[in-house]
């Protein structure tokens, strides 16, 4: 399908998807409205009745709930790295995911913060989290990766909210003049008056810059910060220095995947066809490709450290990771993450938008797998036999983590109803550049 | 003033070329653009871009910041925890490596809105019409 001739077809053609959404967009609003209100009914009912409503034990204290902290963190990730180092490295194709994966980084934090709030269950109390000036005098510990962590997805949630909000404004301005009444007037509010003067333009691309350059070390730092929560501490299966790099390769393949998960509904939906074409698809395939390599080159790091490392503890964790009592979870990590992704080898598949969209969930299910099996196996299984123990989820983490993936959906559609979900000034202007540079090689 | 409204990003330099040229002050000539077009900087030239100082202070205030909340939470109620020193400077390091990007990120955004002159009332109250179009107006220099 060809791309829309010129800069007006690109406004009415993004800005259509904010005015006609049809039943099926409806529906789906419908059914992660409802998983989003079971996350916080039995969140609420946790509170009232208490911690033991989890499969939580001793020695397994950490479970699905962390489990799902470490997954949406992960899942934001791709957001920062197709906005901020695919903008450094002047990658075209981002134009076609860029706003919709800043909006999928955004909500993914703040579905990835309610954890261990949730985890926490005593939630009343989480401000002893936070650096401040207590009656006691006593501070965070700033040696434990804990507060590190608070740090991290903070300031995380914070320069992408900024990200994604500057990277609209251009953007609300042109939804303004296109949308009558107080919707319209909301928007110009939003778009804090910009009339797209040169002198804005100016200033704009020097700050676009400045946070593409300020958000790409968090795209390596957050996810490192999250895999310390882990690597530590000294427990087998988690105490070892390849964590950070396997955090982050996997967080952005994962985040890859929810971006296909996502846009090829969206693309379809809104009428976008025009806009996100297969070519665009084609490079997101690469990088999940790419990522995924890194991460089954973890896997084997992982298993040559633990099988030749001379540490019979670390030896005996990861012969039970793979085949103890949690040996088919293991099973499906291996595949969904680093068998599937070998088809995009083949450029018919990477073009297939069918199998992109399989291949996204199955990689989601495998990267989830992937945190449970970490974090279970490692504290069911350490130094005393004496101390070993298995764990059971609960129907109450199940459904809260179906509810997270509800409250996610949800936001994340109304964020597409809401807002443009292809950055209209960058398409333009990447059409415009194709046009100069068009006429140069004619010439 | 006077205003010409442009169709095409070519046209569009074409014309601003061709004011410039004519000796018309640069100062005196302001565009409106549907998206950046970098060759525009070129021709009208610009102020020193002060962003970046934002950016610096912003992010030397959030490096300073962390290491002295951490330094100052540990000498204050000085618990020696794991037998490492007071001031653990590693994991300090990273506290204010994060509020370094925090606080840069913010100082290049408040610098934006100040360079920029952002919220703009006369933006939001200007109903002009220009969809998509290139805008160039002339101030008359010609004062009463």
């Amino acid at each position: 399908m060809a791309e829309p001739r010129d800069g007006r077809a690109i406004e009415g053609e993004v800005l259509a998807g904010l005015r006609r959404p049809g039943w099926r967009y409806f529906a789906g609003l419908a059914v992660s409205g409802l998983l989003a209100l079971m996350l916080f009914a039995l969140w609420g009912r946790m509170i009232w009745k208490g911690i033991g409503l989890t499969g939580k034990n001793n020695p397994v204290g950490w479970a699905m709930l962390i489990t799902n902290f470490v997954f949406w963190v992960g899942i934001a990730h791709s957001g920062t790295l197709i906005s901020a180092v695919l903008f450094l490295f002047r990658a075209r194709f981002r134009t076609a995911f860029n706003r919709s994966a800043e909006a999928m980084t955004v909500i993914a934090i703040l579905v990835a913060s309610l954890f261990p709030l949730i985890h926490l269950g005593r939630v009343q109390v989480f401000y002893f989290l936070l650096p401040y000036p207590s009656e006691r005098l006593i501070w965070p510990n700033f040696r434990s990766p804990l507060p590190w962590d608070v740090f991290a997805i903070n300031t995380y949630l914070i320069v992408s909210l900024v990200f994604f909000y500057v990277g609209l404004i251009p953007d609300l301005a042109i939804a303004r003049r296109h949308l009558p009444g107080l919707r319209g007037r909301i928007y110009g509010l939003l778009s804090l008056g910009w009339q797209g003067t040169g002198e804005q333009w100016r200033h704009y691309s020097r700050l676009y810059l400045f946070l593409a350059a300020f958000a790409t070390p968090l795209v390596a730092s957050v996810h490192s910060i999250v895999s310390w929560d882990f690597a530590v501490s000294i427990v087998p299966g988690w105490h070892t220095t390849i964590f950070a790099p396997y955090f982050v390769a996997g967080a952005i393949l994962s985040g890859t995947a929810m971006v296909l998960t996502l846009s090829i509904p969206m693309r379809r939906w809104l009428g976008l066809e025009r806009l996100i074409q297969i070519d665009h698809y084609e490079g997101i395939a690469k990088i999940l490709l790419f990522t995924s390599l890194i991460v089954s080159y973890t896997y084997l790091v992982e298993h040559g450290l633990a099988l030749y490392g001379d540490n019979p503890f670390e030896r005996d964790q990861y012969l039970y990771r793979a085949t103890g009592d949690y040996r088919v979870l293991f099973a499906i990590m291996v595949v969904c993450n680093s068998i599937l992704p070998l088809t995009l080898f083949f450029r018919r598949m990477r073009r297939s938008l069918g199998w992109l969209f399989a291949l996204g969930l199955l990689v989601n299910v495998g990267m989830w797998v992937e945190r449970f099996v970490i974090i279970v196996s490692s504290l069911s299984h350490d130094y005393d036999p004496y101390a070993w123990g298995t764990y059971t989820l609960s129907w109450t983490e199940l459904g809260i983590t179906a509810g997270s993936f509800g409250l996610f959906f949800l936001l994340f559609l109304l964020v597409s109803r809401l807002l443009p979900v292809v950055a209209i000034t960058e398409t333009k202007q990447g059409l415009a550049e194709r046009a100069v540079s068009g006429q140069e090689q004619a010439s | 003033m006077s205003r010409v409204v442009l169709e095409g990003r070519e046209e569009f330099l074409a014309k601003l070329r061709e004011l410039v040229d004519a000796g018309l002050p640069r100062h005196a000539i302001t565009v409106q653009m549907p998206y950046e077009v970098p060759e525009v900087d070129a021709l009208l030239g610009h102020s020193p871009d002060r962003i970046r100082f934002f950016a610096l202070i912003g992010a030397l205030t959030g490096f300073g910041s962390g290491l002295a909340l951490t330094i100052y939470s540990v000498v204050s109620f000085p618990i020696i925890v794991g037998g490492k020193p007071i001031i653990s400077l590693p994991p300090f390091l990273l506290i204010g490596y994060l509020l370094t990007i925090l606080f840069g990120s913010l100082g290049s955004f408040l610098g934006f809105l100040l360079m920029a002159r952002m919220p703009s009332p006369s933006g939001l109250a200007d109903d002009g019409e220009f969809p998509d179009r290139f805008v160039i107006s002339v101030r008359d220099e010609e004062g009463p």
